[in-house]
């Protein structure tokens, strides 16, 4: 097994009843990486990324975090979700706390990080993002792009070592959409390990380094970036680029 | 003249007759404690058997939305179930002499405690199903986005999907306790002197029901106005915060 690799995923199989959502994945995710996962609707890449920390239970196969099988039923599936923060479509901030709250929430109650520092933290991130002065805000009070950031920014508060996006902008006004990316661009540039799933092949394009295309619940074609646009090597690949490019 | 002088004396003797009444009712023998000792036995049974009726409920509630999401706890969901089937299924009168005399039956109890027993029990059953459906009304991206940050189920629970459930179902909660302070006045079938008790005492000494039962019956009004008012004002308090 490679020693960067932070994620590896072996014959990763997820059926309701009949249907294979997932029917044998087989990757391996390095630290650093930015993978994006493409496909048309219904290919399973929402499915394979829930599936990365178990928010989806999956029917066979395994996952090693960090070295872990976390699909063991004797790991903490809890203490390595801690080390994998997720983004989501509909950003599910929590409505009956304030922005700040939302953020120091997870350090404070699961991690035991004093509540000053955790803010202390919090705001520091705030201000990356140029959302410093809306921390008492309510989430209902702010836009969707605002939200999205705000998420993004909760699950940077407990210190993940990898970011799984689950179409992070397509929830999103399209005047909005930039804001969000702008804050992925940033986490690119540090070297957070992330794994996006989206529909925003441009973007794949520009902070990618390798791009994952999915159809009917099987990795069709993985490619690092350049290669994956340039050099598709499946018809369905090809068939897909054309229609979205 | 003599049409005026009629009027008169008709008024003066409602007046004396009132007085008179009044007199009888509740300052004769000092009557009037009846009515006191009574709301207050009224307002400890309430108090005491909505805190019990909530933890039960809150409980029931939590085992039951967990069953029907995910499927576990298939022993705890099927005692539950039979407490919600029977408790909801039977008068609460007939629960409270079943405690009283049966349960309670061979010991000397206090009857305010076994009114608080009966009384929460049966308030539990109705709060249970009014939090469950206030569970089950949150979004389940809100469980999932708990669980995503690393906290466990009941974590989830506690932190993030009750306080909204609970902010959502509040009238309807507020409402199962005004129903609950009416429905303590049965308790006088376990010879309880509450105050619905405490009136009927007054009106089988005096054998006047007009002023014990209607000043029974305001009594019972004022509290009711009362909760409703501050349940009001909570309710818009717990709204502004998301505003």
């Amino acid at each position: 097994m490679n020693d960067n690799a932070l994620i590896k995923v072996q014959d990763l199989k997820k059926h309701y009843g009949d249907v294979y959502a997932l029917d044998g994945i087989n990757i391996e995710i390095n630290k650093g990486d930015v993978v994006f996962v493409v496909g048309p609707s219904g290919s399973g890449k929402s499915t394979f990324l829930r599936c990365l920390n178990r928010l989806e239970e999956p029917t066979s196969g395994s996952i090693y975090f960090e070295g872990t099988d976390i699909t063991d039923k004797k790991s903490d599936i809890n203490v390595h979700r801690q080390k994998m923060g997720m983004v989501f479509q509909q950003f599910n901030l929590f409505p009956h706390m304030t922005v700040m709250k939302n953020l120091i929430l997870g350090p404070t109650k699961l991690q035991k990080v004093p509540k000053e520092q955790a803010i202390k933290e919090a705001t520091a991130l705030l201000e990356r993002v140029g959302l410093a002065d809306r921390a008492n805000a309510y989430p209902n009070q702010l836009s969707g792009g605002q939200k999205q950031r705000i998420a993004i920014v909760r699950a940077l508060c407990m210190k993940p070592d990898v970011m799984l996006f689950d179409e992070p902008t397509s929830a999103l006004d399209p005047e909005m959409v930039n804001e969000v990316l702008e804050v992925m661009r940033e986490l690119a540039k540090e070297n957070m390990t992330m794994v996006v799933v989206t529909h925003e092949i441009a973007f794949a394009r520009e902070i990618a380094n390798r791009v994952i295309f999915m159809a009917d619940g099987k990795i069709e074609e993985e490619a690092e970036v350049n290669e994956f646009f340039e050099k598709p090597k499946s018809e369905r690949l090809k068939a897909f680029l054309d229609k979205v490019l | 003249m003599d049409f005026l002088t009629k009027v008169y004396e008709f008024f003066i003797s409602i007046v004396t007759n009132f007085s008179d009444a009044f007199y009888l009712n509740f300052i004769k023998d000092n009557r009037w404690k009846y009515l006191v000792n009574g709301l207050g036995v009224t307002l400890r049974v309430t108090l005491f058997a909505v805190l019990i009726g909530v933890a039960i409920g809150f409980v029931v509630a939590i085992i039951r939305s967990t069953h029907d999401k995910t499927g576990k706890l298939k022993i705890l969901n099927f005692l539950a179930n039979v407490y919600l089937t029977v408790i909801r299924g039977t008068p609460v009168v007939v629960q409270l002499l079943i405690i009283y005399f049966i349960i309670f039956g061979s010991v000397r109890i206090d009857k305010v405690f076994v009114a608080v027993i009966a009384f929460g029990i049966n308030s539990g059953a109705y709060v249970a199903e009014i939090v469950r459906s206030g569970i089950m009304s949150i979004d389940p991206g809100q469980m999932e986005a708990g669980r995503s940050l690393g906290f466990n189920y009941i974590q989830t629970m506690f932190y993030i999907i009750v306080p909204q459930a609970f902010k959502n179902v509040l009238p309807a909660l507020g409402n199962e306790f005004i129903v609950l302070l009416k429905e303590t006045s049965v308790a006088g079938y376990i010879a309880l002197e509450d105050l619905t008790k405490g009136g009927d005492i007054i009106r089988s000494q005096t054998y006047s029901a007009f002023f014990p039962l209607l000043t029974v019956a305001l009594i019972y009004l004022a509290i009711v106005m009362f909760l409703s008012f501050l349940l009001k004002k909570l309710e818009r308090r717990l709204r502004n915060n998301e505003r």
